[in-house]
């Protein structure tokens, strides 16, 4: 049979039936909070839809502050069906966002991130800083009023890191203001250092989940009787073919968003002009937009930017090294949920918060 | 239902499984390779617009073109030389045109005037044209706009 | 010889002093009593003086005040006021020490204008110089601070032309400056900042102040409406309006209040300006009827078609092309209307014609951003067609995989 021949041809060279037979006898935990365990999948699928969008975007785009905008201008007017990629490329990143933060919460809420998986949850939280960083660099891209300002701001708070935030400020502005230098620099990671660095790490981070499975949440632990016995499900094809489904759903969405709602151009950035009324960053900063407006401006006898950028420094840090910080004890699981919900609600009033400000 | 129709049915859902998915993947795939396919115009008239033959442009003439969404004047003064600028009048955003009996570009609206220069010199006009340059290559005008 | 350079507070407090003690010993009396107000009105002409253009100039009190040696410093008598400034500034070789380019005509300009004959007859009730460039703090008219600067000058002038008591006496009307208010050269000079914009000095003239002539309105006006007035001069209008003694461009647009011309002054019905001569009979009605049926063409295309890009953009298409258009539509617009000056129909029918077709060519553009939405929209809708149909079959499937 052709078929078996092809099989056997790779097989000598590649041990595809080795990892298809590991495919075979993987399974996947089947419980009332199976749900959340589609989320990682979707960031990835939002990921990949990223990469390919974002490389067609590569043919048309040109990355200098004379030329960008109006080659955006020209991808969205002048290439069929550019408004589409463009559209798509900027919504799958909000929900590629929103997707990482609700992955986030889910692992953090079931206990997920449990020995033996500490660096899958250091590895997925750097994912989501990486995240944040392309959506921070993409932003500039099309050059436009918005995004210029936005930027400007976004980079300020750089400066506000003791000793090193000059330098930090300079390395992200490439000078000392926000110019066709920053587009350049900002350009260059977000094609180049952030997809190469979130590759390696998007592969370690499958490699780990390959390697530990599915982690089953405490509570529906002590409920089976035996914790060997939680119901599961083959992840060929039941789980697949669910991933499938919500990926499809996914795509639908976006084409619709990408249709109804595309995402606006605006004006080309003029960096002589003012700051026109109501800038505010992407709405995954919004928070921290917030937070710093609310600071007083001394706290004991310290800036109190600096002392907010420090707070949110130690928090990120917090939130990272979260499995080397809590114990296993059921007593220090119900203080990571709490302070879990806390950050959660904390997160979500700033940004209410700002988008109230922002609304007219 | 009976056992000999089980199968049967799956037949039937995966084969209208392939059909909608592969009706999914065309319309992924379409709208991709209509992308990838070079647009009708090549490239966004951003910095640079063909601006016609050098040769036409006789001394003491001008030329309008349009630069983008705006409108480009270029010029051959007297003494031969070629000139371009932005042709939205600085007063109340006309078309301004080239007077060969002034030797002036000129704004019909309010009779604004610029010497050959761009600069505001009569007239209520009260900023200079914005100025762009002018290169030929072969026998094509070439405006450039200046980063 | 010894010349006091600057006139200090203290200085000046002493030469009226001087003037005090040289009257009578009654009228003394009295006038100390009023010492602390001169004190005042010398400390404030003193401090004027300081930034005043004379004063930069190394002029000291005594160049108008004559009798300053003597310890006199009254005001020279208004009628005497323009010939002492003239005795310089009529002086060409010597302006010419100071600044090579000033005009040395202002005095012989004063004498035509209304003020000066007024004031050469020996009424002092009109304006001298001093009324418009002020007497101790007198600066150059590019100086935004003078009273004579694009953005003051109306404010100056009207002092006393939009004053009504005191133009009653001349049997005047004090409306002017008010009028101009509300004119499309006072928003161009106020709300856009368009210091080209003209004020009263740039028709009726700033020495040589006087209503511009029957004959000359087109001149003033044809400064900047160039094109219009060239347009009118070449029209039959131009020698009946002559024959019948109008004052050209003011038939139709009046004179201080001028407005941004509405198409409806063209026109046969009420409200239109043409009915002042014209009614609908004859040639002239079908012409003007006809010309303002396309300026209404015109207006309605180019409002539709506006209104079609606008719908366009807000559904987040790029409709840069119709734009322009309309753009060159809007020209014509200005073209075309400007051209109504002709008073003849065909060169005004063409030019509106090329601007009733680039507005349909922007509108044009704007049905094509339309239908190509419609087609987004429809390719949307069939693509999420298969993708239903692909996540129905899709969860049916997953519903009958074997249980696990």
């Amino acid at each position: 049979m052709t078929d078996g021949r092809w099989r056997a041809w790779i097989d000598e060279r590649f041990p595809l039936d080795d990892v298809l037979e590991s495919l075979r006898h993987k399974r996947v935990p089947h419980h009332r909070y199976s749900i959340w365990y589609y989320f990682g999948g979707m960031t990835l699928f939002l990921f990949l839809i990223q990469v390919g969008t974002g490389a067609l975007l590569l043919l048309y785009y040109r990355p200098s502050a004379t030329e960008a905008y109006e080659s955006v201008q020209f991808i969205v007017s002048r290439v069929p069906f550019g408004w589409l990629v463009r559209s798509i490329h900027a919504w799958a990143a909000n929900l590629m966002v929103a997707s990482a933060f609700a992955h986030l919460f889910s692992v953090l809420f079931l206990h997920a991130y449990r020995r033996p998986r500490e660096l899958t949850w250091i590895s997925g939280f750097l994912l989501l800083l990486l995240t944040l960083g392309f959506g921070f660099t993409g932003y500039l891209l099309p050059w436009n009023e918005v995004s210029f300002f936005a930027t400007r701001v976004g980079t300020d708070i750089a400066a506000t890191v003791p000793v090193v935030g000059e330098g930090l400020l300079r390395f992200l502005r490439g000078g000392d203001d926000v110019t066709g230098a920053t587009l350049t620099r900002l350009f260059g990671f977000h094609v180049a250092v952030l997809p190469a660095v979130a590759t390696a790490l998007v592969a370690f981070h499958l490699l780990l989940v390959q390697r530990h499975g599915m982690s089953v949440p405490p509570s529906i632990e002590q409920r089976a009787a035996d914790p060997g016995t939680v119901r599961s499900i083959p992840f060929l094809p039941h789980f697949l073919l669910r991933d499938l489904f919500a990926w499809t759903a996914v795509l639908a969405a976006l084409a619709a968003l990408a249709t109804f709602f595309p995402w606006e151009l605006g004006a080309k950035a003029d960096p002589f002009a003012p700051a026109p009324a109501g800038i505010r960053p992407e709405w995954y900063f919004l928070w921290a937009f917030e937070t710093l407006k609310h600071v007083p401006p001394t706290v004991a006898g310290l800036s109190g930017e600096v002392v907010a950028v420090a707070a949110m420094g130690l928090g990120a840090l917090a939130a990272l090294l979260l499995p080397l910080l809590a114990g296993e004890s059921p007593r220090a699981r119900s203080v990571v949920v709490w302070a879990g919900a806390a950050a959660l609600l904390f997160l979500s009033v700033m940004t209410g918060l700002a988008l109230r400000a922002a609304a007219p | 239902m009976t056992h000999a129709e089980e199968p049967a049915r799956r037949g039937v859902l995966n084969w209208l499984l392939g059909l909608w998915g592969g009706g999914v993947l065309a319309s992924i795939v379409y709208p991709v390779a209509r992308y990838l396919a070079p647009p009708d115009i090549p490239e966004a008239a951003a910095l640079s617009t063909n601006a016609g033959s050098a040769q036409a442009l006789a001394p003491n003439s001008g030329r309008v073109v349009p630069f983008g969404a705006r409108p480009a004047i270029v010029i051959r003064t007297p003494a031969g030389e070629l000139r371009a600028f932005s042709a939205t009048c600085t007063h109340l955003d006309c078309t301004v045109q080239y007077r060969p009996d002034l030797q002036r570009i000129w704004c019909a609206c309010h009779n604004g005037e610029y010497d050959l220069n761009g600069r505001n010199v009569a007239g209520p006009p009260p900023r200079p044209l914005d100025p762009y340059d002018a290169n030929v290559t072969g026998d094509e005008i070439v405006i450039t706009r200046r980063a | 010889m010894t010349t006091v350079r600057w006139c200090d507070g203290a200085m000046v407090r002493r030469c009226a002093r001087q003037c005090v003690v040289q009257r009578c010993a009654l009228v003394a009396c009295l006038l100390l009593a009023a010492d602390a107000r001169a004190q005042t009105t010398a400390d404030a002409a003193a401090a004027a003086f300081k930034d005043d253009v004379h004063a930069a100039a190394g002029l000291a009190c005594s160049a108008c005040h004559r009798s300053a040696a003597a310890g006199m410093y009254d005001a020279p008598a208004r009628t005497a006021t323009a010939p002492l400034c003239a005795t310089c500034h009529g002086d060409a070789a010597y302006m010419r020490k100071f600044d090579p380019q000033l005009r040395v005509d202002q005095f012989a300009q004063y004498r035509t204008s209304g003020h000066g004959k007024r004031m050469e007859a020996g009424d002092g009730r009109v304006a001298t110089c001093n009324d418009c460039h002020g007497a101790h703090g007198v600066r150059r008219v590019r100086d935004a601070r003078s009273p004579v600067a694009p953005l003051n000058v109306v404010a100056t002038c009207g002092r006393c032309h939009g004053d009504a008591a005191r133009m009653a006496l001349f049997g005047r009307q004090a409306t002017a400056p008010e009028e101009w208010s509300a004119s499309v050269h006072a928003a161009a000079l106020v709300k856009r900042g368009d210091t080209s914009a003209p004020t009263c000095v740039s028709c009726h003239g700033s020495h040589g102040a006087t209503p511009p002539g029957v004959a000359s309105v087109a001149n003033v006006c044809a400064q900047c409406h160039l094109r219009e007035a060239e347009l009118f001069r070449a029209s039959p209008k131009r020698d009946i309006f002559e024959a019948l003694g109008q004052a050209e461009c003011l038939v139709c647009h009046g004179n201080h209040r001028i407005e941004s011309p509405p198409d409806s002054w063209v026109g046969v019905q009420e409200g239109a300006v043409c009915t002042q001569c014209h009614d609908a009979t004859g040639d002239s009605g079908a012409a003007i009827v006809d010309i303002r049926r396309r300026l209404d063409g015109l207006q309605a295309a180019l409002s539709a078609a506006d209104a079609i890009l606008t719908r366009a953009e807000h559904a987040g298409m790029l409709v840069d092309e119709g734009r322009l258009a309309l753009q060159t539509a809007r020209e014509h617009q200005v073209q075309s209307r400007a051209l109504v000056h002709a008073f003849a129909a065909a060169p005004f029918a063409k030019t509106a014609d090329e601007g009733l077709a680039a507005a349909r060519r922007a509108h044009e553009a704007g049905e094509a951003a339309m239908r190509e939405l419609q087609v987004r929209r429809q390719g949307l809708g069939v693509a999420t067609l298969l993708v239903l149909a692909f996540l129905v079959t899709l969860w049916a499937k997953i519903r009958r995989l074997p249980p696990a």
